[in-house]
């Protein structure tokens, strides 16, 4: 079954079309929504959110572009949705300290771990995972697509609604902030 | 190697530990938990209206409002009381300048013609 057949069975509502959709794509939603919000349980938590979404509105997909673009776009959005909402609990948990009811996980999220990366570079992926927090989402999500989920600089300006140059620029920018922010880590915990 | 190289080689194996990276798996049952959340209710009005008051710019200007209307009122309060208490002390006096009798217990009691 091609794309365009399995999205008009989607928006016919047919349900073997929605459990092939979901045995395809999960590993994608999933390693997208993982890589961003760096959370094994919300990357899932994400994950269902997008083929509920997918699910409710696939009557507006109109074809226009790749499925495949206008699920990481999906994603990317509620996997930043997600991490807007996290930012808002965390603000929260401060006056929360006040009434003695804290989440120490909040405040101090425990160090994410990729679970696909090999046992020798975890420690240097940790540090990079970390430094990609500190850098500027379209710089990120731009450096994410590329190097964990291998799409293009021109799949990257579909999904990301922007020109093949402004991709390139964007990666640019992605490594320099991300060599400043390391250069920083490894000066400090040289001391 | 000195410290700069050291640093750089660094960097490079932290930027460089992510290529070819292994796919990440969600757990089990994907599908039956989607389906169960469909299902389930989503978040409640309370829910829904707790997120949109917790909104920094929505809890700001909720307590701009607040302390607005707070103001207003203490300030039309301590106007409207100054103007009965001037128009209640002119209202006596006048009263005390055209009086002619005094009250007294007799008169209270004995009020009748």
């Amino acid at each position: 079954m091609n794309q365009p057949e399995l999205v008009l069975l989607l928006q016919q509502g047919d349900e073997s079309a929605f459990k092939k959709l979901v045995d395809e794509w999960q590993d994608m939603v999933y390693n997208t929504a993982v890589s961003i919000v760096q959370n094994a349980d919300d990357a899932d938590d994400i994950t269902q959110e997008v083929f509920i979404q997918v699910y409710q509105s696939i009557s507006s997909f109109k074809g226009e572009s790749k499925f495949s673009t206008w699920l990481y776009k999906v994603t990317l959005s509620k996997a930043l949705d997600h991490e807007k909402k996290k930012k808002r609990k965390k603000r929260f948990a401060f006056v929360q300290i006040l009434f003695g009811n804290h989440d120490d996980e909040q405040l101090h999220p425990v160090e994410f771990d990729h679970p696909g990366i090999q046992l020798e570079k975890k420690q240097r992926a940790n540090e990079l995972f970390r430094a990609l927090k500190q850098i500027p989402d379209k710089q990120r999500i731009a450096f994410t697509l590329h190097k964990l989920e291998g799409q293009s600089y021109q799949e990257i300006a579909q999904i990301m609604n922007t020109s093949l140059y402004a991709v390139e620029s964007l990666m640019g920018r992605a490594k320099n902030s991300l060599k400043k922010v390391l250069n920083k880590y490894y000066l400090d915990h040289e001391k | 190697m000195n410290k700069k190289e050291g640093i750089d080689k660094l960097i490079n194996e932290a930027l460089s530990s992510v290529d070819n990276v292994s796919r990440a798996e969600p757990k089990p049952y994907l599908l039956t938990r989607i389906h169960a959340r469909m299902n389930r209710s989503t978040e409640s009005v309370w829910e829904k209206a707790g997120w949109f008051i917790a909104r920094p710019a929505v809890a700001f200007t909720g307590l701009c409002m607040l302390i607005l209307i707070n103001l207003t009122v203490v300030v039309f309060n301590s106007r409207s009381e100054a103007s009965v208490a001037s128009a209640e002390q002119a209202a006596q006096t006048q009263s005390d300048e055209f009086s002619y009798t005094v009250a007294t217990i007799y008169d209270i009691e004995n009020n009748q013609p």
